[in-house]
């Protein structure tokens, strides 16, 4: 019985010790670089001869690593606002509209998602180092937003499907202005696609880190491409340290994400 | 009866607006955006790889006529091909047991796998880039165990790229894999095995084929991914073995050479849109067929 888990037999085994190597493969790295970012060694050796907290204190002195978090903080709200906006209102036009290539638009939204993000990187810098944009906040943002805005239309798309018409057609009837009923029917009906949309246009702006390599300058940075300029000189654990950071707050979203979901289900 | 003179209404009301380019209307913003900064910047991209230096294909012809560029082809489909393969022969057992055990744990296990998987790809290369190091832990390691005298070359080379690449690879292909599987009815593997089948007869006869079509359209996503890979390549593979996506960077970045970077954006554009449309085609889990 191979779809029974109590009558695997031996099979159980095999498949149970499979899976706790694939797990630790997964989750070592991550304890590793937290581990190593309160080690003493420069080299990043392990087991480190001492603890310290130096590398966080080399990364809060710093404030140019401050700074460039504040930038991606600020490019990645912007970008989740506009996804989540334009994501709906095409998610919207995909779900109600009855036209002749729909089927075409709706892989022409998605397909900035599948492409190699560097060939879309390097068409985008093109056309902004000849409009004079390059390395502006503007540049950064409509990058973002075309890998973001896939994610908004196939979060708010898929709630939209699952979500009854006649509510909202109900809501006219009794007097709603089709965008009341919109605004006070629709949207916190599907309020668990929206938020999915936004969790996920901001974390496709936040640990960009291709598009950004191309859309930056040296005083626009944002976190990824400090730590990609740093990386390629060394691996100090100063790294480390801004990883572990990087890491928390990833827990921290999950963490948001499975209680949202449990909110959502009582 | 009044009803249905309502919805009539409703319908009729929906017909009017839909005649005035309603449904339409909410595409624009997100039409407008594709067509300026998507469309059009990759078909500029593409002109100037046929225009530049000068109007003709030379750009194409020394792209795939010298050895130096056709080992990054090489590189990039033997990186893609080898990490496609190792994801699935892991991932398939894996999938298979999430798919089956108890939720308790198999919670934990998807837990796991969603952290790797949300973390920040920086961070994980970072992290094989320590680990794999000649002085890292994994070589550390196989010597403290006596099973090596000298440090083994696991970074700078296509090593290290494949096993970077499978790390981000394999929730890819566990996810999409667990729900093919949870979605084969166990009657017909009850059924198989009351009729005389063997445990071995069961997987290569039925469960296998079953899951064939999600594994076919997971091992090609893999594989369209890894084409275009971009950042681990260039960190774990050290400047001697490029791939595809790097050669596009390199031409427009330090060699400033738009004509050559189009070219090879181009190459990478067709086979990636080329897979998508297969894809598409013979495996959409979206058109039951």
């Amino acid at each position: 019985m191979l779809l029974d888990f109590d009558k695997l037999g031996v099979l159980r085994g095999f498949l149970v010790g499979l899976t706790m190597l694939v797990c630790l493969f997964l989750i070592l790295p991550i304890v590793f670089i937290a581990a190593l970012s309160f080690g003493s060694s420069q080299w990043l050796i392990f087991p480190p001869p001492s603890w310290t907290f130096k590398w966080y204190e080399e990364l809060f002195a710093d404030s140019r690593w401050f700074y460039s978090a504040l930038t991606s903080l600020k490019i990645a709200a912007i970008v989740t606002v506009f996804s989540v906006i334009i994501g709906f209102l095409a998610a919207l036009g995909l779900n109600r509209g009855r036209f002749l290539g729909r089927d075409i638009l709706r892989a022409l939204f998605l397909t900035p998602m599948i492409l190699p993000v560097v060939v879309l990187a390097v068409a985008l810098y093109a056309v902004f180092l000849r409009l004079g944009l390059a390395g502006t906040t503007f540049a950064f943002v409509i990058a973002h937003l075309l890998i973001a805005l896939p994610f908004s239309i196939i979060s708010i798309g898929n709630a939209l499907e699952g979500f009854d018409r006649s509510i909202e057609d109900a809501a006219i009837l009794c007097g709603a202005n089709p965008w009341e009923a919109r605004l006070r029917v629709t949207v916190p009906a599907i309020s668990h696609g929206i938020f999915g949309a936004a969790v996920f246009s901001f974390l496709a702006s936040w640990d960009e880190v291709v598009l950004a390599i191309f859309m930056a300058s040296p005083t626009l940075q944002t976190l990824p491409v400090k730590i990609w300029s740093t990386l390629r000189q060394d691996l100090t654990p100063v790294i480390a340290a801004a990883s572990t950071l990087l890491i928390a707050f990833t827990i921290l979203l999950m963490v948001l994400a499975a209680l949202f979901r449990k909110g959502k289900k009582s | 009866m009044a009803m249905t003179a309502t919805a009539e209404g409703m319908r009729r009301k929906r017909a009017f607006v839909g005649a005035r380019g309603g449904s339409f209307g909410y595409l624009l913003p997100a039409l407008v955006l594709v067509v300026i900064f998507f469309i059009v910047p990759v078909l500029m991209l593409l002109m100037r790889s046929v225009l530049e230096p000068e109007p003709g294909l030379q750009n194409y012809k020394a792209l795939l006529g010298s050895t130096t560029y056709l080992r990054i082809f090489l590189n990039t489909f033997l990186v893609a091909g080898v990490v496609t393969i190792i994801s699935i022969v892991i991932g398939y057992p894996v999938a298979w047991l999430l798919a089956i055990m108890p939720e308790k744990w198999s919670r934990l296990v998807l837990a796991i796998i969603i952290l790797s998987m949300w973390t920040n790809l920086l961070t994980r290369t970072y992290a094989w880039m320590v680990l794999l190091q000649r002085t890292g832990v994994i070589n550390k390691t196989l010597m403290g165990l006596g099973l090596i005298d000298q440090p083994l070359p696991l970074v700078n080379n296509l090593v290290g790229v494949t096993i970077g690449m499978t790390y981000i690879m394999l929730p890819f292909v566990i996810l999409p894999l667990m729900g093919v599987i949870r979605a084969i009815d166990p009657a017909i593997l009850r059924a198989a095995a009351l009729c005389g089948a063997t445990s071995m007869q069961c997987f290569t006869r039925v469960l296998l084929p079953l899951s064939l079509p999600g594994i076919a359209a997971g091992a090609l996503m893999v594989f369209v991914m890894s084409l275009g890979y971009f950042v681990t390549p260039a960190l774990l593979g050290g400047t001697s073995n490029m791939m595809l996506a790097e050669l596009v960077a390199q031409f427009v970045q330090s060699l400033v050479n738009w004509g050559m970077g189009g070219a090879a954006a181009f190459v990478l554009l067709v086979v990636t849109l080329t897979l998508y449309a297969v894809q598409l085609r013979y495996f959409n889990p979206n058109k039951a067929r």
